[in-house]
This record gives C-alpha cells, structure tokens and sequence, in this order.
C-alpha cells in the first residue's frame, strides 16, 4: 500500500514536470507581454524534434547543449517579426496569429518528418530502473522506477529554482517584474522594455525546448505533440492564475497528481484534469494564485 | 418601400445563389456532394459570426458541432431513421452542453474564454473515445447508420442538399435579422466597452451567453446535418482541427459581416480540393500561410479586401 501511493506520488511529480516546464514559459510570456502564446506547443514540439534529430546524430548532450539556444534564437525571431506587430492589437488578433503559426511549424514539421512517430532513443546514462527501496526506508520489497522519469523531475526542479532566481535577484528578473506591473512607466523611465519583451520571449521558448529535449524521450514525437500539450497546459496557466508563476507550478503539480492517483479508472484518467478545472473555475474564476484586478 | 427593401432583395439573390448551387458549381470543377459539405460548414461559420460579433473568439465550437452530430447519429442508430427526432435530439442536447460550457467560460475575459473554450472542446473529444466509448464507437466513430428518412423519403443526394439549403436561408434570414436588431447592437457593443456597458445598468453577461447559446445552436444544425448527409460520426468531429478549421474561414472569409465566414467556408473546402491535387499532403501549410498573411495584413478578410478593392477602383475612375 506504501509502496504503490509512493510510486503514484513519484508519477504525480513526473507528470507534474512535463506540464510545469511548458506551462512556466507561457505562463511566462503572458504576465510578461501580454500575449497567449497559441504557439507555445508547437515551439515545444520542435524542441522535441530537433532534439530527436540532433541525439541522433550527435548524441544527446549536444542536443541538451544545442537545442535550447536554438529554440531561444527561434523565439526572439518570432517576437521581433510576427508578435511584435500585435501589442497594440486586440487579444483576438494576437490568438489568430499565434494559431497561425502553430499551424505552420506543424505542418512544416509533417512535411519535413512524415506524421509518425520518431522513436526518441535515451542515452545510455538514463536507460535503465532505479532501485528506490535501496534509498528510501519505508518502502519494503522491491520498488524500481524508470531512471529518466528522475532525471525529468530534477530538470523540471532546477528549471523553477532558476527562473524564480533570475526574476528575483537579478536586474534583469527586477526590470521585467516591473514591465508585468506597468510597461509604460518603465518607458518613461529611459529602460529599453522592448528589448526585453523580446528577451523574455526567447527565454520562455528556450524553457518550451528544454521541456522538448527531456519529455521526448518518454513521448511520442509526431506532429500532434504540440497541440496534444498545449492544452493541459492551457488549463494549467488556467487553473495557476494567469500569468501567476507560483500558480503554474503549483497547478501543474496538482494536474499531475490528479492524473496519477486515477491510473486504476481508465476512463476517469483521461479527463480528470477537466473536472479538475471545472471544479477550480467554479469556487475561484481567477484561479489558484490569480491576483484580484488582473484581466478582469 | 413596402415588401421591396434591400433586406428582402438580399435575401432573395441569396436565396437563388444557393438554391441554384448545384447547378453551375460542377462547372467550377467542384465534385458533387462538395456543395453539400460546403452548404453545411456555411451553416456552421454563419452561426460562429453572431458569436465573433462581440468579440469572443471561442476554439471550442467543434463541441456543440459534435454532441450534435453524435446525438443525432445515435437517435438514427437506436430510434428510428427519421430525422426530425433525431435532429430535435441533436439540438436540444448541444444547446444544454453550450449553456453550461457557456456559465463556466464566459465568466471573465475574452482571453480566458479563448483558452478555456480550447479545452473544454478538447474535453468532450476525450471523453467521447474514453469513457463513453462504448456509446460512440471510441477512436473508430459510430458507424453502421441506416439511411436517414424524412416522412418515409430517403434523404440522399440533392435531398440533403435542399434540406441544407433551406436550413441556411432560414438560418441567414435569422442572423440578418438578429444583427440588425436592438440585442444585435447590444451584441456588437459588448466588442467596444463592457465596463461601460455595466454602468448603464445592461446585463452583459445576459447578452455573452445569449450570443454563444445562439451561434452553438447554428453549429448544432449544422453538426446533425452532417450526420444526415454522411451517415457517419467521426470522432473529429469533436476535435480541436474542426475548431480551427471554423475559425480560419471566418477569419479568411470576414469577421462579423454574415457573408464573408460563409465566403470563408466555401473558399477553404474548395481550396482543400483543388489544391490537394497538386499540393498534396502540403494544402494545409499554404493554408497556414495564407491565413497568418490575411491576419496580419488584411484583419477584415476577404470582404474587406475586396471593399478595398471597390474603393480603390471608384477613387481611380474618378481622378
């Protein structure tokens, strides 16, 4: 009994990872600009690509070393000529536009890759089972776990620990908080808040490659990974608050949990994390940590 | 001006332009049974504009389209093959999931209801190859369908074309009258200022829901008569791609002008055709471009362009 709520807690924590390393960039990008990033899942999905194609080749730590950089690079491209445009214009036409482009990358990517799945094989130092009864003590009996699925949750971890350190100790982080609170002052002030508009998207879609890179392997990489993210990670900024980071990761972790503790109700399983919002939405509209005021 | 206004001649031309579809649309290298399909997505994209008239842009309209579709398949299946039950069934159960759908998503802004839309559409998909899958035929649809009927007449071929017909007609003369109308203009105010709204003392959200009930119905007779034009129920029916497919021709076609989604309808399944055959697999990325290179340039869609157009030709032949 011990055993298997612990495993469905470690399960919890594993899908909770997925869901908090894409939802923290976009999540990122709207308490930031402003913009619901429709593209999000398909910027992951490239992440994944690139990843599946460069580990091939070249091994998998280049494509942790390399990936990144590219999908950071992808997304300054995509802000500085699409998303830029659409600051001024209404939500609706930065939606459309986003839509659109997720369209495009998926489309180019089945053009590219063919619509079936690549396999995404794992490097050798994250094949393998970890014997937790060896390290945890109330376990009793043989308890393993898939090695990469820790590997994922201490990615998932340090990928908070520093996106909250960045924007809380740096500068920087200072600088962009400002810019979720009022852009415009920060303008009169003589800070180039454009620049780091631009800055911030590339990072939010630097953590969309990241998620790509350490997810592939435990999921399929088609070209429906995208769209198949995006929206449990949509209900995730949801369910956080938007534009909350506490809240996205605290949601994500919730999700996770949900889909983990309903593995023995197949059925249940699969739209768990839509009660789950039902429920959210019904007693708190703004979300778990939405703030009073904010896109009301 | 008695009985002969622009109304009832709008109307009228477009009442010939549809019922006359069939017969010059081969001409256009159309195949038959297209004009069929393309009268019931323009059911569907007409209804969505009474929505995109007051701004919210939902990515959830394949829910209404599908729960439709699947209740009138299954009435057909397991009741009998008459289709006005079947079709009444399908209505009423669609327009109960919108006004729920409706209570939970239009609470808050048009940005949250645009996400949650997104994922409660994606919700009913799940649930329909998951834990209803026994009722829906999970992943493979619901096959099997007798032939629908209507007072023992088999409804087949330009049957269903004319049933669909007259659906349209009916169903653009009502949204013709319903933007026109006193609520028609509240509907479009609710795009400027709600807040505003609210301090004159109007039920905005009275006017939100009332709007999204109204363009789920239009998807909910558009979503049963794709089963009685195809005895068939895909689960992409329910899916987000049939969603997105619904914004992209009113986008395309001309946000909150009535003609332009239909336009839009008509445009993207002719494209989807035509363009298949020598783009191949490759339709839906120029689709993509296209349709980010109107959003960008051209925010009115093809009505605007081609009012535009006109403008600019009068300017010219008067200089």
């Amino acid at each position: 009994m011990v055993n298997q709520i612990f495993l469905q807690i470690v399960t919890g924590l594993q899908l909770g990872a997925i869901y908090v390393l894409i939802a923290l960039g976009l999540t990122l990008i709207f308490g930031t600009l402003g913009v619901v990033n429709f593209t999000h899942g398909a910027l992951f999905m490239l992440g994944a690509f690139s990843a599946v194609i460069i580990s091939g080749n070249y091994g998998f730590v280049a494509a942790i070393i390399i990936v990144p950089p590219f999908l950071f690079f992808f997304g300054v491209l995509m802000e500085r000529f699409i998303v830029r445009f659409f600051y001024d214009r209404p939500h609706t036409d930065q939606i459309l536009v986003t839509f659109g482009f997720a369209i495009v990358i998926q489309e180019t990517l089945k053009w590219i890759f063919g619509s079936n799945n690549i396999p995404f094989k794992m490097p050798a130092w994250g094949r393998g089972i970890l014997k937790l009864h060896e390290y945890v003590p109330f376990l009793d009996g043989f308890v393993a776990y898939p090695k990469w699925r820790f590997i994922l949750i201490t990615v998932s971890f340090f990928t908070v620990i520093a996106l909250f350190a960045l924007l809380q100790f740096t500068r920087f982080g200072m600088v962009i908080r400002a810019g979720m609170n009022d852009s415009e002052i920060l303008s009169f002030l003589g800070i180039n808040i454009t620049r780091r508009f631009t800055l911030v998207f590339g990072l939010g879609s630097m953590i969309a490659g990241l998620a790509g890179v350490f997810a592939g392997p435990v999921t399929n990489v088609d070209p429906g990974l995208g769209m198949f993210y995006l929206v449990p990670s949509f209900l995730v900024v949801v369910i956080g608050g938007m534009g909350s980071l506490p809240g996205a990761v605290l949601a994500s972790f919730l999700l996770g949990m949900a889909q983990s503790f309903t593995v023995s109700f197949a059925g249940l399983q699969a739209i768990v994390v839509y009660i789950v919002a039902v429920v959210v939405l019904l007693f708190m509209p703004r979300g778990l940590l939405g703030k009073k005021g904010v896109l009301d | 001006m008695g009985i002969i206004n622009r109304g009832t001649i709008h109307l009228t031309v477009f009442a010939l332009i549809v019922l006359t579809f069939p017969f010059w649309f081969e001409y256009t290298g159309g195949y038959a049974g297209l004009d069929t399909k393309i009268i019931i997505w323009a059911i569907f994209a007409l209804g969505f504009d009474l929505l995109l008239i007051t701004g919210y842009l939902s990515f959830g309209h394949a829910a209404f389209f599908g729960i439709s579709a699947y209740a009138t398949g299954l009435m057909l299946l397991h009741y009998s093959s008459n289709i006005i039950e079947a079709m009444i069934v399908g209505v009423v159960v669609s327009t109960i999931a919108a006004v729920i759908i409706g209570f939970l998503t239009l609470r808050r802004t048009g940005i949250y209801f645009s996400v949650l839309t997104l994922a409660f559409g994606e919700m009913f998909h799940t649930a329909a190859v998951s834990i209803f899958s026994g009722l829906t035929g999970g992943e493979n649809g619901l096959t099997g369908l007798p032939t629908p009927t209507l007072f023992g007449e088999k409804m087949q071929g330009s049957n269903v074309f004319y049933l669909c017909a007259i659906f349209l007609i009916i169903g653009f003369y009502l949204a013709r009258r319903i933007t026109r109308s006193p609520f028609g203009l509240m509907l479009k105010s609710l795009k400027s200022n709600q807040t505003r709204l609210e301090y004159i003392g109007i039920n905005v959200q009275f006017y939100k829901n009332s709007a999204f009930v109204l363009s789920s119905i239009y998807a909910a007779v558009a979503g049963s008569l794709m089963v009685i034009y195809e005895p068939y129920v895909a689960t992409e029916f329910l899916e987000w791609k049939t969603s997105g497919t619904l914004v992209i021709m009113s986008v395309m076609g001309g946000v909150g002008t009535l003609f332009g989604p239909m336009i839009g309808a008509a445009f993207m399944l002719y494209f989807e055709n035509v363009a298949s055959v020598f783009l191949e697999e490759q339709w839906l990325l120029a689709l993509g471009i296209m349709f980010m290179a109107i959003v960008v340039y051209l925010p009115g869609g093809f009505v605007d362009g081609y009012k535009r157009m006109m403008r600019h030709w009068v300017k010219k032949n008067q200089a």
